[in-house]
């Protein structure tokens, strides 16, 4: 009956809400299960033709000669073009643009494009690529950044081997803190190559429209406006006319940050004046795509009797590949993800990262993480051990808390639930039974032994300090009270259209089937920044409430024209406007819309937001200011004779704020639980002398419905003020942890420690033939 | 190329369509008939993405090679709900947000209503099975699982009430 709420307490309170926190189910499932939605790979235009990209036949050395002219000539060749044929900038990279489009004298991995063929149908251009002669010089070939760094050794860019190097000021005095600790630990990780295996490899489609000069290129991708700088840049070409469709994709994970088929379909679309259609094969997408970094971590940690922390020295060499990227972000992030989420008095954190002819490092969610925190994570249960502590004690012992100094040097100013989810892993039953639970695992299957093992996390949340960390949303309502949100955002799988609209139909207090989202298009929608970092419900769910604030005013006017009322005396509120006077007189959104249309007042507003930054910049994006915060614990079976290990259940309890869509926090853990399984126990991409070992699913391993454990998630909520409702983000903490504390799970079923992945039945077997390693 | 006629039964309804004979059924589906709900994953037999149903089983559609489907039956997801309303298993996969990226979840499905075609109650490790030749990069399955166990679950029952 009474209207009166005009500023929904945003999530700190006890509200019920209508939306947040539910499962509401997602507003893209049912065009998915039907299989209606449109990914770009499934478009083929009338009289489109089909590109094939000429990719290295080494992996390092000079191109002598490159002659593509039998290829042109034939029939049903409609175009093959190589570095001479691009206008403008040949180059492309998120942070530092020199990734050859086309390769003009070098080739430094097996993956580097040469010329592209567009042709009447997929053989011809299988066969034009046949005929493009290229001659080269080989060069040394670089798998490891030991090989990269030892002297002499062949010089990959001209400005050596070396692409970026951090050191995060230290805080304190490290090495003395080393000295005086009764007890340290010291010990190097190494882990390998991942695929991102987005089961949509790269691809999309292309047209030139001549009228308008406009290129549109269709590619699933996770930021689109970069890409159209990107394009625009190589093509030398407005980048209004460049238009990018990005959404959806089938899966991204980091992997579709990057450039990738976009500034090719571009070139020949513009070139052959007809659609052209690329999608990589599996082979192409592994071999050329970029990868998370292979990583080699050292780790010198010094604690107290007590088991306090004291201090922490970490260096990181990052295997990078042949080009950056993101190269250099990644690195930092590793290193600021190395201390874990746990106080230490004095810290010193150094970072290398090296160019390799081996496989292309880039952006895969985590971010640098996994790579550390398998290392942290077990140094943490070694000390534990060694201590005679319950290793959630010791993590809690040392555990950050908000407005707490981290181990960086920067105050935790938002909201940081690491020990709440400590103390509901100490909780669970698996953790408070663990001794029961194995001993009557054991006596069922008498030839396996089982372990429980848990790991912790703190996930930066954002871009960082110092970038363009921002998002822009635009909110309608038409004539018929239908409410059209866009944004530039992409739905890469993880569900963020469905939590916007939860968003705004609580904010607005309406019905959420009253909204459509329109995005991932650059001529629809405003830039609203990458999909990335675990950012895109964070900043786009603040631009959604700041739109809110702008759009309830201008309903208001409405109704008070409408009703022939001040606007004093009306207030927005359960999905109209009501007059706080006159006996609550009220106007529905549908009649609002009405009405506006009928006084030509348009219902059209933009909302813009910024992340908050750290009150400490040590430049390139570090530190941050939000993290999500996780403890995940596992449960294993180890068969000693085989090796072979089960990864029977796992629990995550993650605090991103608040869940926006439980069934969405579900799904990110679930999905991210598998993928971490998969990262510790089968997947790697091996390159040997540059050359791919694996190029497909029956060499790089997936897990399957077979590998898949018993899951539960447990969400802790801690509402942070400055987020959308409380929330945060969580789409990339759920893979991190699960790795170590599968590690930490074997560890205590068989007493093995392993500080390489994948962690594979051999390492197993070898270890227990071998004793503790 | 030379290209030949291919008569075959789609979801319920004859259909004669040109083809290189080369081509794959996925690629027939996908490039000639404009169903694009089978998706191409890997094309080496590998990720299930493309599967569809022929003559009651569940194959890897690019390793069908179009003429092979000559006079034989086939059904992709486009053809399993009825017109507007959904196959219980699609129901299941939105309800139980089965669906992320949803780019494996045609060839799932299928794969699903395969094998629940053959045993309408599978247990819970049977349909792990049935599936475990569909990749997912997304779910971690459990909510793929789920669904499928959803609808397994209410025919068990169903069966035991009779
Ligand atoms: S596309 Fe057929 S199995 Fe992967
Ligand atoms: S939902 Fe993305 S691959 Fe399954």
């Amino acid at each position: 009956m009474v209207p009166p709420v005009k500023d929904r307490d945003q999530g700190i309170g006890m509200t019920e809400y209508r939306y947040i926190g539910k499962r509401t189910p997602r507003v893209d499932a049912r065009d998915k299960v039907t299989g209606k939605t449109v990914y770009s790979t499934d478009l083929y235009p009338d009289g489109m033709l089909r590109a094939r990209v000429l990719r290295a036949a080494i992996p390092h050395g000079k191109i002598l000669r490159l002659d593509v002219s039998r290829a042109r000539k034939l029939p049903g060749v409609e175009a093959v073009l190589t570095h001479q044929d691009i206008p403008g900038h040949n180059g492309f990279g998120i942070v530092t643009p020199n990734w050859p489009v086309l390769c003009v004298d070098r080739v430094r991995y097996r993956g580097d494009a040469l010329a592209l063929v567009a042709a009447v149908d997929e053989e011809t251009a299988e066969e034009a690529l046949k005929l493009i002669e290229v001659e080269y010089e080989p060069l040394p070939i670089i798998d490891t950044p030991e090989e990269a760094l030892a002297e002499g050794a062949v010089q990959i860019h001209r400005d050596g081997n070396i692409q970026h190097r951090m050191d995060i000021p230290p805080k304190g005095d490290v090495e003395k803190a080393l000295a005086e600790s009764e007890i340290v630990l010291s010990q190097t990780y190494r882990t390998q190559f991942m695929e991102h295996a987005y089961l949509e490899t790269e691809g999309g489609v292309a047209i030139y429209d001549e009228k308008t000069g406009v290129i549109t290129v269709w590619c699933g991708d996770q930021y689109p406006f970069r890409d159209q700088l990107q394009v625009a840049r190589s093509l030398d070409w407005d980048p209004l006319k460049i238009r990018i469709i990005g959404s959806p994709t089938g899966g991204a994970f980091g992997g579709k940050d990057e450039i990738s088929v976009q500034i090719h379909l571009a070139l020949l679309a513009y070139r052959t004046r007809k659609p052209v259609r690329l999608h990589w094969s599996r082979e192409e997408s592994i071999v050329a795509g970029p990868k998370r970094h292979a990583m080699n971590s050292t780790f010198r940690i010094g604690a107290g009797k007590d088991g306090r922390l004291r201090g922490i020295d970490v260096q990181v060499v990052a295997n990078t590949g042949a080009y950056d990227t993101i190269a250099g972000p990644v690195l930092n992030l590793a290193l600021e993800s190395s201390p874990g989420p746990y106080k230490y008095p004095h810290s010193r954190f150094r970072g290398l990262s090296v160019y390799t002819n081996s496989a292309m490092g880039g952006e895969f969610r985590g971010f640098g993480a996994p790579q550390v925190v398998f290392g942290l994570e077990q140094e943490l249960d070694k000390l534990a051990g060694k201590l005679k502590l319950d290793p959630i004690e010791l993590r809690l012992l040392n555990a950050v808390e908000q407005g707490d100094i981290s181990a960086l040097g920067h105050r935790l100013q938002t909201s940081a639930g690491i020990k709440d989810t400590l103390e509901a892993a100490r909780k669970t039953d698996l953790w408070r039974r663990r001794e029961e639970i194995k001993r009557d695992l054991a006596a069922a299957h008498p030839r396996l032994r089982f372990g429980v093992g848990v790991a912790s996390e703190w996930h930066a949340v954002g871009l960082g300090v110092g970038l363009p960390d921002f998002a822009n949303v635009t909110i309608g309502i038409g004539e018929d009270g239908g409410i059209t949100l866009r944004t530039g955002a992409i739905e890469i799988g993880q569900g963020n259209l469905t939590a916007y609209a939860q968003i705004l139909a609580e904010a607005l207090e309406c019905g959420i089937e009253r909204i459509t989202v329109i995005h991932g298009d650059t001529f629809a929608c405003p830039d609203s920044g990458s999909v990335t970092a675990s950012r895109s419900v964070l900043i786009n769910g603040n631009a959604i409430l700041n739109g809110v604030k702008k759009l309830q005013p201008l309903l208001v006017r409405v109704a008070a024209r409408a009703l022939d009322l001040p606007e004093e005396n009306l207030a927005y509120g359960q999905g109209r406007v009501f007059s706080q006077i006159d006996n609550g007189r009220s106007l529905s959104l549908d009649e609002l819309a009405a009405r506006a249309a009928e006084f030509a007042l348009p219902l059209q507003v933009t909302g813009a937001a910024v992340f908050a930054t750290s009150d400490k910049d040590f430049g390139d994006g570090l530190p941050h200011n939000y993290y999500t915060y996780i403890t995940q614990l596992a449960l294993v079976g180890v068969d000693p004779e085989t090796g072979e290990v089960e990864v029977r259940k796992v629990i995550s309890i993650p605090e991103m704020g608040r869940a926006i869509n439980l069934a969405g926090v579900e799904g990110q853990c679930e999905g991210g639980v598998v993928m971490g399984i998969g990262y510790t126990l089968y997947e790697k991409v091996a390159v040997e002398k540059g050359e791919f070992l694996t190029k497909g699913f029956s060499t790089y391993i997936l897990p399957t419905t077979l590998d898949s454990p018993e899951q539960e998630t447990v969400i802790v909520e801690k509402p942070e003020k400055s987020g959308p409702y409380g929330g945060k983000g969580v789409g990339e903490a759920p893979t991190v942890p699960v790795t170590p504390a599968v590690a930490n799970a074997i560890h205590d079923a068989v007493g093995l420690r392993f500080t390489r992945l994948p962690i594979t039945p051999e390492d197993i077997v070898a270890g227990l033939e071998g004793g503790e390693r | 190329m030379n290209e030949i006629a291919i008569r075959f039964i789609l979801n319920g309804k004859e259909v004669s369509v040109k083809a290189p004979p080369t081509f794959t059924l996925l690629r027939l589906l996908r490039e000639r008939l404009g169903l694009t709900g089978a998706k191409a994953g890997c094309e080496r037999g590998e990720c299930g993405a493309c599967t569809v149903i022929l003559d009651g089983e569940p194959v890897t559609a690019c390793l069908v090679l179009a003429p092979q489907v000559e006079g034989r039956r086939v059904e992709t997801i486009e053809g399993i709900g009825n017109g507007e309303e959904l196959h219980p298993l699609q129901q299941a996969f939105i309800d139980e947000s089965a669906a992320q990226c949803g780019y494996c979840i045609p060839g799932m499905i299928m794969a699903a209503k395969a094998l629940l075609d053959r045993d309408p109650g599978p247990s819970r490790e049977e349909i792990k099975t049935g599936l475990s030749g569909n990749l997912c990069r997304c779910t971690g399955y459990t909510k793929i699982i789920k669904a499928v166990e959803v609808v397994a679950g209410k025919s068990r029952k169903g069966s035991e009430s009779c």
